[in-house]
């Protein structure tokens, strides 16, 4: 293929996607070093220790809400969804910026992603087990939550294959499985590359294990590479589907609100919005403790500053048009959950939701703000919050008040329900400080090509 | 510039017959139409959302280029570029429509919205006023996109500043916004407003796609048409078409994918506002029309550009882009016609003279554009090198 | 016959190269030697070295359309069967061979089996997993994941010869030439 000019303007004017001075062994030693260094370092266990206490809080959440039951929820009728279905949303959207880097940025060639691609698809595995654990929590009696899966039974019954929830466990599954296979067949020549560097016997077992003998046979990699090229084809237009079977939980229903056919690609846009704001919000600490500042640079911070930037004004897009056709539709009931979400009882929430998904991000336009860590790094962490934010808006504001006035009702989550949403987040950081100590990364093999290729531009 | 003459005369007589046929084709129009008036600007209209695609949707991909990057851009850029300097011709192609829209729109009816609730509710937006300023502000912002655009890059080719193309990439993520929602607004008005119970939010995204595909394929297959000779020749290679049939194929798909989710929402959610919509174009002969859509605006085009030696064959790739021209018309035929053949499509001799017509004036208008500027951007910083691969 | 219990415990030869290039142009003359069961090892894809050594394309792409279509195929007969032939049920008033709702897990389905063909299809092919391979034992060996690259000849080979084949690689002006024993 033909080099992206984005990477021969870089040469003039923007920050380049690895700077100079490395060699293939060089890289290599550098990250692999990260994984197979005797020491670990006093910072990994200090956050490793407070990701595990949050962890601890979701285990002894989920523990009472086995022993009790769902009750010790907010949630109530109408509001039959509350922050499960939420967190639900939010995580879930969370990891589709893992493999938009991995697979759409792979088939554009854009060469820049080749250094975070490794933990953002991390991290939507992560995200995804995340998400994956509400709905079965949310069910009552999670240990049946293989009725969800259609299989032969002495009840000759099957899931109800015109319901959208079914719908979300085949998606969620599968990406789930697609995220893993993508994952690991990325890590093998990795692991192959650990195994090698390894100089206590456990490791080398272990990691020798997992590459499964990987030895970089020229026609292994033939195949290698047209897997990887098939699997982001084949994840592409999965990540698409996913956000947009979530979108069918509401837009398939009637609830106003709700039914609006605007749901999927709008979904689909936030969701990228806040996995690229949870990638920085995870990028930008991680380049500095671990001094990667050479791999991941100022040009990935101002991409990813841009993506989240347009896809946050599809979003913004999504609102303009679902307030817009609430009165061009002249639907009361559509007209009075519009007007119900600007000035009803969580008209707080809703401009909340404005101010920082639509209104902050916009400093997202100044190339300042784009290349100053700290500013991105804020700017992350508010969408992130705007993005679950519009979640509630979404689930909570259309429940509360439906068709009939007279079941009308508040939501107000209960301690549980934080400590269900905190807990989560210790689940995930969790396994990520388990991967980042365990597991490269950053793809040294990719790493290794960029290395190639830099020096053949330069000779 | 011996070659370049005969090319250059070829070019002139294409220009010329494409000239006298729309505008023979627009007088046994305005002949026909004055027998039946109502279906004159029926056909109108449908040729008229038909063509305004192109200007509108060169200036939409010109601006994703500009954000982007690619040498994908190269052979595509100047025919993008003609084709949003044809948005004057439809901007005077749009003054006779005006006549007619008490034929076309039941909300200009004041008797009709007064027996209507729901009308009478869409008054403050639906009425002929606003309608007019609405207009108004949708070409002049249009306008100004498209002046800029072209302003800057022909300065580019004389004095290759470089800082234009920097000023052409910040001017594009704004110039996107305000496309995105000026065209929402327009599809809002000229054809969601045709049935005026009918909504859906998505509508506008899927007129946009429509619009920028159309474009596209346009782009391609003049591309394709002009790479026999040079300077172009030298620009398309093999890599960058097969850049540009994969551009073609993600449309496809997201073309498919929104109409798709359009249609399972409001097929499931079955309610009164929404579903007399698709009941229409999807019984009687509008069902065929709609099959035949599927097949030929999605599945084939899916199916052909996932092989790589399609998407690599410059000829078999403007090929196909001619053809998804002509499916594009079929697309928006079944979008806009069934408001008013609601048993199914009719044949109406002003249905294929009217897109003629125009489409005649148009192919000479875009014609005159291109061969008036350079057929490659001469100075443009982002294309630096490209050239240097071709053999 | 010494030599001929020699050639059988080994596994092949074994040359080391520092760079990609050198890697390429060896694998291409080693080809041209009329070599034929030849391999290259490198740390990282290396664009036309798989060709250099004699392999030109794969069926994994086959293998994938092939899975997909039967994730299609499947994915909307069960819930076809499920809705239409073993359960009947009315919902909503619709119709039991709903289709366009049968779309979305239709789809999964397809990506899903692809998906598993592409990962596993390619671990097949590769031979993948492999617990013992010949080549562990050349110690140098462990380079090839890190920064070195290497060339085999195989001792099945028709044209194998120990000394000959070691002579030929010295030619290519390799690091170093080893041994991989069975």
């Amino acid at each position: 293929m033909e080099s992206d000019p984005l990477e021969r303007g870089a040469e003039i004017s923007q920050p380049r996607v690895i700077e100079p001075g490395y060699t293939i062994s060089t890289v290599t030693d550098k990250i692999s070093s990260i994984v197979l260094g005797q020491r670990t370092r006093p910072g990994w266990f200090l956050g490793f220790g407070a990701s595990f206490l949050l962890l601890l809080i979701l285990l002894y959440a989920v523990t009472v809400l086995f022993a009790i039951g769902v009750g010790i929820w907010g949630v109530n009728i109408p509001v039959g969804w509350g922050f499960a279905i939420v967190n639900f949303i939010w995580w879930i959207g969370i990891g589709h910026a893992g493999t938009l880097i991995s697979a759409i940025l792979l088939l554009l060639h854009q060469k820049w992603r080749t250094s975070i691609n490794r933990t953002a698809e991390a991290m939507t595995i992560f995200a995804v087990l995340c998400a994956g654990m509400f709905p079965v929590l949310h069910l009552g009696r999670p240990w049946l939550a293989y009725w969800l899966f259609p299989y032969p039974n002495t009840m000759w019954y099957w899931p109800q294959f015109r319901s959208p929830l079914v719908w979300d466990v085949f998606a969620v599954s599968t990406y789930l499985t697609v995220s893993l296979l993508f994952w690991f067949v990325g890590l093998i020549p990795d692991l192959a590359t650990l195994r090698d560097r390894a100089r206590t016997r456990a490791k080398q077992i272990v990691y020798g294990f997992l590459a499964m003998g990987w030895r970089g046979s020229a026609v292994h990699w033939k195949r290698y590479e047209m897997a990887s090229l098939l699997l982001a084809g084949l994840a592409t237009p999965l990540v698409i589907s996913v956000h947009t079977v979530v979108s069918f939980d509401f837009a398939i229903a009637i609830l106003p609100g709700w039914h609006t056919t605007i749901f999927p690609p709008y979904f689909v846009a936030g969701a990228i919005y806040s996995g690229f704001a949870m990638v920085l919000c995870l990028a930008i600490p991680l380049r500095k403790f671990y001094g990667l500042e050479d791999f991941i640079t100022m040009r990935h911070l101002d991409n990813m500053g841009k993506i989240m930037l347009a896809t946050g004004l599809i979003v913004a897009y999504g609102y303009m048009m679902e307030a817009f056709m609430a009165f061009y539709g002249a639907d009361i009931y559509e007209r009075y959950v519009t007007l119900n979400r600007m000035v009803g009882p969580y008209a707080a929430v809703y401009w909340s939701l404005i101010a920082l998904n639509i209104v902050i991000p916009q400093a997202l336009w100044s190339r300042r703000v784009r290349t100053s860590v700290g500013a991105l790094f804020a700017v992350a962490l508010i969408v992130n919050c705007g993005m679950w934010l519009e979640r509630f808006v979404i689930v909570v504001i259309s429940l509360h008040r439906d068709f009939m006035p007279s079941i009308w009702l508040m939501y107000a989550p209960t301690r549980w329900d934080w400590m269900t949403l905190l807990g989560s987040i210790g689940l995930f950081l969790t396994l990520l400080f388990l991967f980042i100590r365990y597991l490269p990364m950053i793809s040294i093999f990719e790493m290794r090509s960029l290395v190639t290729e830099t020096e053949g531009e330069r000779t | 510039m011996m070659a370049t003459d005969t090319f250059g005369a070829r070019f002139d007589r294409t220009q010329r017959r494409a000239f006298i046929l729309g505008i023979a084709a627009l007088i046994l129009a305005v002949l026909d139409g004055l027998r039946a008036p109502e279906q004159f600007f029926r056909s109108y209209l449908l040729a008229f959302v038909f063509w305004l695609g192109f200007p509108l949707g060169c200036a939409a991909f010109l601006m994703v280029h500009h954000l982007t990057g690619g040498f994908w851009g190269l052979p595509i850029r100047r025919p993008l570029e003609a084709g949003t300097r044809t948005l004057p011709l439809l901007t005077a192609l749009a003054l006779p429509l005006l006549l007619g829209l008490s034929r076309l729109y039941s909300w200009t009816h004041s008797d009709l919205v007064a027996a209507d609730a729901a009308l009478k509710f869409k008054q403050p937006y639906l009425n002929l006023p606003f309608f007019l300023i609405r207009n108004v502000i949708y070409f002049a912002v249009w306008w100004t996109l498209v002046r800029r655009l072209n302003r800057w890059s022909d300065e580019q080719d004389r004095t290759g500043d470089p800082l234009l193309a920097a000023r052409l990439e910040n001017m594009s993520g704004p110039g996107l916004l305000l496309y995105g929602f000026t065209v929402t607004f327009f599809s809002i008005d000229w054809i969601m407003s045709l049935e005026p119970h009918w909504f859906s939010t998505i509508f506008g995204m899927i007129f946009m796609v429509l619009q920028v595909l159309g474009a596209l394929a346009l782009a391609i297959l003049v591309a394709g048409l002009l790479s026999q000779r040079e300077p172009v020749a030298s620009a398309v290679t093999p890599d960058r078409f097969n850049d540009l049939g994969n551009l073609v194929l993600t449309f496809v798909m997201l073309w498919a994918y929104l109409a798709f989710c359009q249609f399972l929402i409001i097929w499931a959610g079955d309610l009164i506002q929404e579903i007399p919509w698709y009941v229409t174009r999807a019984q009687g002969g509008w069902a065929i029309v709609a099959l035949v859509m599927i097949f030929l605006s999605f599945a084939t085009p899916f199916y052909l550009l996932l092989m790589r030696p399609i998407k690599r064959s410059v000829q078999t790739l403007a090929t196909l882009c001619g053809a998804l021209i002509v499916i594009n018309f079929l697309n928006v035929y079944w979008m806009v016609v069934p408001a008013f053949e609601k048993s199914g499509p009719r044949f109406y001799l002003l249905d294929l003279l009217l897109p003629m017509g125009m489409g005649g004036i148009w192919v000479a208008t875009f014609l005159r554009q291109l061969k008036s500027r350079p057929l490659l951007p001469l100075h443009d910083p982002r294309f630096e090198g490209a050239l240097e691969h071709a053999d | 016959m010494p030599d001929v219990m020699a050639t059988k415990r080994i596994y092949g030869l074994v040359a080391e190269f520092e760079s990609p290039d050198q890697l390429l142009s060896a694998a291409r003359r080693t080809r041209e030697a009329g070599y034929r069961s030849v391999d290259a090892f490198s740390p990282m894809p290396i664009e036309g070295l798989a060709e250099a050594v004699g392999f030109h394309s794969t069926r994994l792409p086959l293998v994938v359309l092939l899975a997909g279509m039967f994730g299609a195929g499947g994915g909307f007969f069960l819930q076809w069967y499920a809705n239409v032939v073993s359960f009947p049920l009315n919902v909503g008033g619709k119709p039991f061979n709903s289709w366009p709702a049968f779309v979305p897990i239709t789809f999964e389905f397809t990506i899903l089996c692809a998906a598993l063909a592409a990962a596993f299809g390619m671990l097949a092919l590769n031979g993948l997993p492999t617990p013992y391979h010949p080549l562990f034992n050349v110690p140098r060996f462990v380079m090839a994941t890190r920064g070195r690259f290497f060339l085999c000849i195989k001792a099945r080979d028709k044209k194998f010869h120990v000394d000959a084949s070691r002579q030929f690689l010295e030619s290519l002006m390799p690091f170093g030439v080893y041994e991989a024993e069975l």
